[in-house]
């Protein structure tokens, strides 16, 4: 397992947004987290990506223990982050947004003097990167300017920057049309098959989640109620009720 | 200062600069300093203005190296420029005459205490780290009451000798502006060069998504207390000039008021803009001279302008400056 968490648990307040959370992810794998609104999905990533820390639990990476490890080290590590709210550089143009992260992995972050030949590079590689999420010929626009489903595209881009071993997306396809969500599907498909990358994905659309899934966890109030592959979970009573409203195993 | 980061951004998206032009500016700029104290040759007190402005200007622009890059805001930035004052003083009473010694004693020893504070100042966010910084800089103004038999207390520091260089004695006032325009200029083009630089753009990525940044391995506290240390150094270095030239120094030049003044020559140029805190600098000292020997109630007018100014042009004088360039070349495109 690349990633292991383990009874992990957070309350705000009286309320324990995730409670006792057991999850293993093995490597090369998409895994998908789903569950109605508030079911602690985010919470769980900000517990495991170092935003918050956990009252209880913890979280293993490739037999490391991160537990309340900072983003800052985890990023270091080759654990990499997208967010539910597009986090990007709104006044910086697309291409430095994704350029900065590259700096940082190769630990040029403080450098004053830089080679030309160096910049360049950085530069090159932030474009590639680019064309992969779809945004090829956006590179000199302001970030904050970009369209909505864009934004989702560079917040991947700039992820992807840090060559991580694990990324985990928070909604990466929400707010993007039909297209653009085949785009950064496949993209993530890619990232699996070529990259051996391990993408751990919350996703409100089932329908996509099941398609693109090797394993479904299944949240709400907090807990797991269901893990296993994508078959399965179609068929899982628990799942069936947690979705009110039916529209899941389409 | 929304609009200011979109411009700075427009200079990282931009090409590199092209060489014959940089030759031109340079020959330009030392041309206008050389010769500057010639057209005020009969003048003495007006070169001294030109040099009090100057180093107004070095401090201006200190200060634009933290707000500008990082968003970090300081009430108490004088108390760098005070630092710098007092130790460059002392040391020329105690340790060498020497003026590119004392500057660099000067500059390690801020450099090392401003890290040494920075480090728990940095920790704090937004207004916490702004009132910490008024209160870091009462403290040090108190120590100088404190320590009064070797700072002077009220009545300031003084008796500092002439100061010499390769053993000659630095006295005459087109020199002293020689070396305040050149020490601005050179700090000028070094901050130009680093905000292009990795570590320029890493600022102002953490100026506008510090959660971002920390989550691209970017060590955020440590680029902030670069940019507070390297902050501080300079304004001491304009400190330590300016007691050099003035031959004293007074407990008011590290005084929240002082702080005011600093802080309104950046609001006043233009946040982050870097050229423009300095002409903000230029233009109120100049303006202080003249209006302060008309009236007392100087200041009232100067706070009404300064509130004029953040509401018409938000931008500063440079802002305003580049918008009327930017109109002028879209009127002349559109006249061909
Ligand atoms: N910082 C916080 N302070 C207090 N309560 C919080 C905080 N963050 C989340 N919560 C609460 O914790 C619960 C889980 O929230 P979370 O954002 O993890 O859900 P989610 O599964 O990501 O939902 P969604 O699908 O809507 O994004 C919710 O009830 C939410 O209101
Ligand atoms: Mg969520």
């Amino acid at each position: 397992m690349i990633l292991s968490v383990s009874q992990l648990t957070k309350n705000f307040g009286g309320l324990r947004a995730v409670n006792k959370v057991d999850l293993a992810i093995a490597p090369a794998t998409i895994h998908s987290i789903i569950g109605p609104n508030g079911a602690g999905k985010t919470t769980l990533f900000n517990l495991i990506t170092g935003s918050i820390k956990p009252v209880d639990g913890s979280v293993r990476f490739r037999d490391r223990d991160i537990t309340g490890w900072s983003p800052q080290r985890l990023a270091k590590l080759g654990v990499a982050r997208t967010f539910q709210r597009t986090s990007i550089y709104a006044r910086l143009d697309v291409l430095e947004n994704v350029a900065l992260a590259i700096r940082s992995r190769e630990g040029m972050t403080t450098s004053v003097w830089q080679p030309a030949s160096a910049e360049r590079r950085v530069r090159d590689e932030a474009t590639d990167i680019l064309a992969k999420v779809g945004l090829r010929g956006r590179e000199a626009v302001l970030a904050g300017n970009l369209a909505h489903g864009y934004q989702r595209s560079l917040d991947i881009a700039i992820g992807l920057a840090l060559n991580p071993a694990l990324i985990l997306m928070d909604e990466p396809l929400a707010g993007m049309s039909r297209g653009d969500r085949e785009t950064v599907a496949s993209l993530i498909t890619m990232l699996r098959d070529t990259l051996g990358l391990t993408v751990v994905v919350v996703e409100h659309d089932v329908g996509m989640v099941m398609r693109l899934s090797d394993r479904i966890t299944v949240m709400q109030h907090g807990t797991v109620i269901a893990d296993a592959p994508p078959a399965e979970i179609r068929g899982n009573e628990a799942v069936r009720n947690a979705y009110l409203h039916g529209n899941f195993a389409q | 200062m929304r609009e200011q980061l979109t411009a700075d951004a427009g200079v990282i998206a931009g090409q590199p600069p092209r060489r014959g032009k940089a030759i031109l500016v340079i020959a330009a700029v030392a041309a206008v300093g050389a010769v500057f104290p010639f057209l005020l040759a009969g003048e003495p007190f007006l070169l001294m203005l030109a040099s009090y402005a100057l180093t107004a200007a070095i401090v201006a622009l200190s200060l634009d190296l933290l707000t500008g890059n990082t968003g970090l805001l300081s009430f108490g930035h004088a108390a760098w420029y005070g630092f710098g004052a007092y130790a460059a003083g002392l040391l020329s009473k105690t340790v060498t005459s020497d003026i590119v010694l004392l500057v660099l004693m000067t500059m390690l020893a801020t450099a090392v205490i401003a890290t040494l504070i920075g480090a728990v100042l940095v920790r704090q966010i937004g207004k916490t780290f702004a009132i910490l910084t008024l209160a870091f800089s009462q403290i040090i103004f108190a120590i100088v009451f404190v320590f009064s038999g070797l700072t002077g207390g009220e009545d300031g520091l003084q008796g500092i000798p002439v100061p010499t260089f390769f053993g000659l004695q630095v006295f005459k006032p087109e020199v002293w502006f020689w070396i305040f325009y050149g020490v601005l200029v050179i700090s000028l083009a070094f901050a130009l060069h680093v905000r292009r630089s990795p570590l320029g753009k890493a600022w102002l990525a953490i100026r506008d998504n510090a959660e971002r940044a920390s989550f691209i391995g970017m060590n955020v506290n440590r680029l902030k207390l670069i940019a507070y240390s390297s902050s501080a150094t300079l304004a001491a270095v304009a400190g330590a000039l300016f007691v050099l030239f003035n031959g004293a120094a007074s407990p008011d030049l590290l005084s929240w008021f002082e702080s005011g003044k600093i802080l309104m020559y950046v609001v006043l140029g233009g946040v982050g803009t870097l050229v423009g805190p300095i002409l903000g600098a230029i233009a109120f000292t100049v303006a202080e001279h003249y209006v302060s020997s008309f009236t007392d109630a100087w200041l009232i007018y100067f706070g009404g302008l300064f509130v004029l100014m953040v509401i018409v042009a938000p931008g500063g004088i440079f802002g305003a400056l580049s918008g009327i360039w930017t109109r002028g070349a879209a009127s002349r495109e559109a006249a061909q």
